[in-house]
């Protein structure tokens, strides 16, 4: 069984003008996917609806065998971590170090798990320990993309799904986020990431898949 | 057939300046009647409104309940163990409470159904300073700026792992005032780049504002204005026993 079954889906925000119209693919645990094309083409509502953010007009989305309407968002971000296109959407909390936090206190830790030295390892990895206690409204636009990624990263999840992670990234924390999209080839953990940068997408994906108003196609 | 937005604020300010003054249940009745007459002519959509207005008539019930239970005279209706809880009186101040709100919030829709660039065109012609005019739409753009940051905020927490039905009421209401601060710090963050990005196209650089719409009064206007009046002061007289 695919992690992710995409069956005939059809989506449009309007009642008319179809964004995209059956579209299918299915989804292993372990892929490495980069999701293609032109802005305005529906990547991310893709996404959202892929997340249960959002709802398909027809098909079907099913996330480990069951239809992703019956399951509550908490328990879809318990299995995916979604990293939105707007950082500003993303952070919530009052700080940087609880933003980090929250998902260990309100969503699920793993047992003997050592959720500090976890939290202090990423803040050091995208260079935000000094930020420890600043509020995140506050940070910088690379600075709020580099927590929006970190309080991801950080967590335990099968599959994670990154809408254009590199955006507002200087060359060296790209790096810091390349390296960690290699370790998590390494635990053999999948991913899906929105981009435009094809040399980006070249290095750390291994199948591509355009996005078009009548379907998709892996290229 | 076009109204002037002038209108519009008049003839809610005269109806809900009467909703507060009128005391007898009936003659309430009739200002609602009339409130809806006029939502009608000026064919103001209420279905879609009352929808959404349907949890803030539970809050109202619950806020008329409690009134009649507290509020003593006439006779009689239920006891419990000797202690009257509810009265005639009672119940009629809980009643006024409901259609007085009522009135207030459709007549408010007449002016909500207005573009909100003509009810700033309305109130500048009406002399308020322009600048307090704009202010008025900015803080009437602020409350769905809310609540989508709200929305969005809550939407990020689900999708963090946090189960917004199954925790404990305790723990989500900790977590709702959690998510409230940043939200009204990014509304209103929003609000101030509204307003910066006014200022940087010349707002407030002169006194006065000149502007490319102008509004004029028609005979309709006037007729809408004095039929609304005379039906507002026959409904309020009949209330102070004034006539009938
Ligand atoms: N909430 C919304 N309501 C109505 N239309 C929307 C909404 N969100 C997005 N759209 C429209 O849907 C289309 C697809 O938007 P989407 O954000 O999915 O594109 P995208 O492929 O992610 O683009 P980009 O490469 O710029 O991120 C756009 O034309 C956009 O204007
Ligand atoms: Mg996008």
């Amino acid at each position: 069984m695919s992690f992710y079954t995409i069956n005939s889906l059809t989506f449009s925000y309007a009642k008319t003008d179809k964004l995209f119209q059956n579209i299918s693919f299915d989804i292993d645990v372990n892929q490495h996917i980069g999701l293609v094309g032109p802005n305005g083409c529906g990547k991310t509502s893709l996404v959202k609806l892929m997340l249960g953010i959002l709802r398909p007009r027809g098909g079907e989305i099913y996330l480990e065998g069951s239809n992703i309407k019956d399951i509550s968002l908490s328990d879809v971000g318990k299995k995916v971590g979604y990293v939105f296109q707007n950082p500003d959407k993303q952070l919530f909390c009052p700080t940087v170090l609880e933003q980090m936090r929250f998902s260990f206190t309100y969503g699920s830790s793993e047992p003997g798990e050592d959720i500090d030295d976890k939290i202090n390892y990423y803040l050091k990895t995208f260079d935000l320990i000094q930020y420890k206690n600043f509020s995140p409204v506050k940070l910088s636009r690379g600075e709020k993309q580099r927590l929006a990624l970190a309080s991801v990263l950080s967590r335990n999840v099968k599959f994670l799904i990154l809408d254009e992670p590199s955006t507002g990234l200087d060359i060296l924390r790209k790096k810091e986020l390349e390296n960690c999209l290699m370790t998590l080839k390494q635990e053999g953990k999948g991913y899906m990431i929105i981009s435009h940068e094809a040399k980006f997408l070249d290095k750390y994906v291994d199948q591509l898949l355009r996005l078009r108003p009548e379907g998709v196609e892996y290229v | 057939m076009k109204i002037d937005p002038r209108t519009k604020i008049i003839i809610v300010f005269l109806i809900s300046s009467a909703a507060v003054m009128i005391t007898e249940l009936s003659s309430l009745l009739f200002l609602l009647l009339l409130t809806l007459i006029l939502c009608r002519l000026f064919s103001v959509a209420l279905s879609g409104p009352i929808k959404k207005l349907r949890k803030l008539l539970y809050f109202l019930v619950v806020l008329a309940l409690i009134q009649s239970i507290f509020t003593p005279g006439g006779e009689v209706l239920v006891t419990a163990g000797g202690m009257r809880i509810l009265t005639t009186a009672g119940l009629e101040t809980g009643i006024s409470i409901i259609i007085r709100m009522s009135v207030i919030v459709f007549s408010a829709l007449i002016i909500a159904s207005a573009p909100a660039m003509d009810v700033v065109y309305g109130l500048i012609a009406m002399k308020l300073p322009y600048e307090i005019a704009f202010m008025v739409l900015l803080s009437i753009k602020f409350l769905p700026l809310f609540r989508e940051e709200f929305a969005d905020s809550l939407t990020a927490v689900q999708l963090a792992g946090a189960d917004l039905v199954k925790i404990p009421l305790k723990q989500k209401l900790s977590l709702y005032s959690y998510v409230l601060t940043p939200s009204v710090i990014k509304a209103l963050n929003r609000a101030r780049f509204i307003s910066l990005s006014m200022e940087s196209r010349g707002f407030r650089a002169y006194p006065d504002r000149t502007s490319y719409c102008k509004l004029s009064m028609r005979g309709m206007d006037y007729v809408a204005i004095i039929a609304a009046s005379a039906a507002v002061l026959l409904v309020v007289s009949y209330n102070f026993n004034i006539i009938g």
